[in-house]
């Protein structure tokens, strides 16, 4: 399918990696889980050097973990980097010790934490500190497929487009191959909420559901449907509507929260039919790390 | 060998910068004696002493050994104060250290850091220093009555513990200090800093041997409860580290930071003198350890009572 990306317009956003956050006395560090019970646990953000994108969502002992590295910017400008910055766009470090290495945007995440997530290689991980910064360069916002203009497309770099092997089916619909579906009813937090900058979670408070729909098996860096869920001016629920995201943060114990996942894709009136296969995750889509597929 | 959830840890960083002793420092406090006193010690780098060395004796008031940090942001100073680990690896990003690595020995008013004294010479006030976290959320698989706090996967291989007979977790302690010793801390949360012992009988203390105690010293403290909060619960047991020296204030003494606790008291200590993290972390070799002799000095303010 031809798309519309020798009109986009390229530009450098820059953030600078970010500290976990924890709130100041009295407010108490501790988490609430969906079944009462509280726990202390590293909350998203900085770098994290152990979960990389193609690792499981699940199973760590942490909130929300963004694999990798996360970056901010001040108020003013961070809604400029998180609504630019696509997932498969180029980072480049800027400043100190790991000066000119380069990483690859892998998602978004949503409200409270509200970072870019970047993949680096190890040797770079290990030289990078907190407060560095890095530059994205831009390109994707206002992405289009032709004569398909009912299809959005949004946080979506030509390069994760063309790794993505989008088809037309035989009424016009776009195919794309994804690693599983999830209904709607399982979406959570993120819910009514922006779909140009963050995520929406897949609520895993009923693990049964989950294994259910065969979403245990989720890793972070996965493709995956949206089913009956509307990510084109807000997340919510629509019937027929249909979005392709990627998941871009781990499980969480919070109730109504769990997996994050990054729009790319989104049409009404199954205008998008998702096709599963075995395995879909962007790691391996993007050559960021070859062989997790076939670990799966 | 105890079986945990090592292997689901997340390995992440946090960050502060070594932090200025504050004006205040010079300000008169109010000894337990009732005697105006300055309170050298806290913060900044601490050329003289590193953990492993006497928790008594020494003219500072809550001597935070080695090299104090903490960050100046809100949110990332409290990641850094309940995120940071026991044991874990710390790492200069910037100035004249550039590289040098450190290891997290305690969390008082900053996280201190233990580096070597070749490292303590490059480091300068503000230097970046950014901490490895690893250790949050670990559990003991076959202890589910034993909670974890601010222990790393290097601190509790270093700690060499058992299950016993009973089944209880098994630990070496230098000693047992009593519960109604315990003061300052204990209307925080169990996660946050630590509980200092009360010192303010110096008889009671010396009667007990707790005058011996090395910062860096694993105790015992029975019938305290230290797995969310802190407080008094008979049956209770929490396994505490000595972080920082003595005080000359009501309600304080050197300070007892939180590793392990159980309400049910499946935690069993055993006698083991020489259970100190310098040591057991490979910091410090017996003979550097040996330089200062526990009892050789009394501070001043012990002796104006």
């Amino acid at each position: 399918m031809s798309d519309n990306r020798s009109q986009l317009v390229g530009v450098a956003v820059q953030g600078a990696i970010v500290s976990p956050q924890l709130p100041a006395l009295p407010a108490s560090p501790y988490i609430i889980g969906a079944d009462g019970s509280p726990a202390l646990l590293p909350p998203p953000g900085g770098i994290v050097y152990n979960v990389a994108v193609g690792d499981s969502a699940f199973g760590w002992v942490a909130d929300m973990v963004q694999p990798g590295v996360s970056i901010g910017a001040p108020s003013a400008s961070n809604p400029a980097l998180r609504g630019l910055a696509c997932i498969g766009n180029d980072a480049i470090v800027v400043n100190g010790r790991a000066r000119g290495a380069r990483g690859t945007v892998t998602g978004k995440s949503g409200r409270f934490a509200e970072h870019v997530i970047i993949h680096f290689n190890e040797p770079v991980l290990e030289q990078l500190a907190l407060g560095d910064g890095i530059l994205i360069r831009a390109i994707g916002r206002g992405l289009a497929l032709a004569d398909a203009a009912e299809v959005q497309l949004k946080s979506l770099s030509p390069a994760l487009l063309d790794a993505l092997e989008v088809e037309r089916g035989e009424s016009g619909e776009v195919i794309v191959p994804v690693m599983g579906e999830v209904p709607a009813v399982l979406m959570g937090a993120g819910s009514g909420l922006s779909s140009e900058a963050g995520c929406v979670q897949i609520q895993t408070d009923d693990a049964a559901a989950v294994s259910k729909y065969g979403l245990d098996g989720l890793r972070l860096g996965d493709v995956v449907a949206l089913k009956d869920y509307d990510c084109r001016w807000g997340n919510g629920f629509v019937e027929n509507a249909t979005t392709i995201g990627v998941v871009v943060h781990g499980d969480s114990l919070r109730g109504g929260h769990g997996p994050g996942v990054t729009p790319i894709m989104t049409a009404v009136g199954n205008r998008i039919r998702p096709e599963v296969v075995a395995a879909r995750n962007i790691a391996e889509l993007l050559g960021l790390r070859l062989g997790v597929d076939a670990a799966a | 060998m105890l079986r945990t959830n090592a292997s689901q840890l997340v390995e992440f960083a946090v960050h502060g910068r070594v932090w200025p002793a504050r004006g205040d420092a010079l300000d008169y406090r109010t000894t337990s004696g009732g005697h105006g006193a300055t309170h050298v010690g806290q913060a900044g780098i601490c050329f003289t002493h590193r953990i492993g060395d006497p928790a008594f004796g020494w003219e500072a008031d809550h001597l935070e050994p080695g090299v104090s940090i903490r960050h100046p942001d809100d949110g990332d100073e409290h990641a850094l104060h309940y995120l940071a680990c026991m044991g874990n690896e710390a790492i200069v990003t910037g100035g004249a250290a550039v590289g040098a690595r450190g290891t997290v020995t305690g969390e008082h008013a900053h996280i201190l850091i233990d580096f070597p004294p070749e490292e303590i010479e490059l480091l300068a006030i503000g230097d970046p220093i950014m901490i490895r976290s690893i250790g949050t959320g670990l559990k003991l698989l076959d202890h589910p009555d034993v909670i974890c706090h601010k222990v790393s996967p290097r601190l509790l291989e270093a700690l060499d513990l058992d299950t016993n007979a009973d089944g209880k977790l098994e630990i070496g302690v230098v000693t047992e200090i009593p519960s109604h010793l315990m003061g300052s801390g204990a209307e925080l949360m169990a996660d946050y800093v630590d509980q200092d012992f009360m010192t303010g009988d110096r008889e009671e203390i010396a009667e007990l041997g707790l005058d011996r105690l090395r910062l860096g010293d694993i105790v015992a403290v029975r019938d305290q409860d230290h797995g969310w909060g802190r407080g008094f619960l008979p049956g209770a047991i929490t396994i505490g580290l000595i972080i920082h020296g003595d005080s000359a204030w009501t309600g304080h003494g050197p300070g007892v930071l939180d590793l392990f606790s159980s309400r049910s008291g499946a935690i069993a200590p055993r006698p083991a003198p020489d259970q100190n993290i310098a040591q057991r972390l490979g910091l410090r070799t017996p003979e550097e350890l040996a330089v200062h002799q526990p009892g050789a000095h009394v501070s001043s303010y012990a002796t104006r009572i």
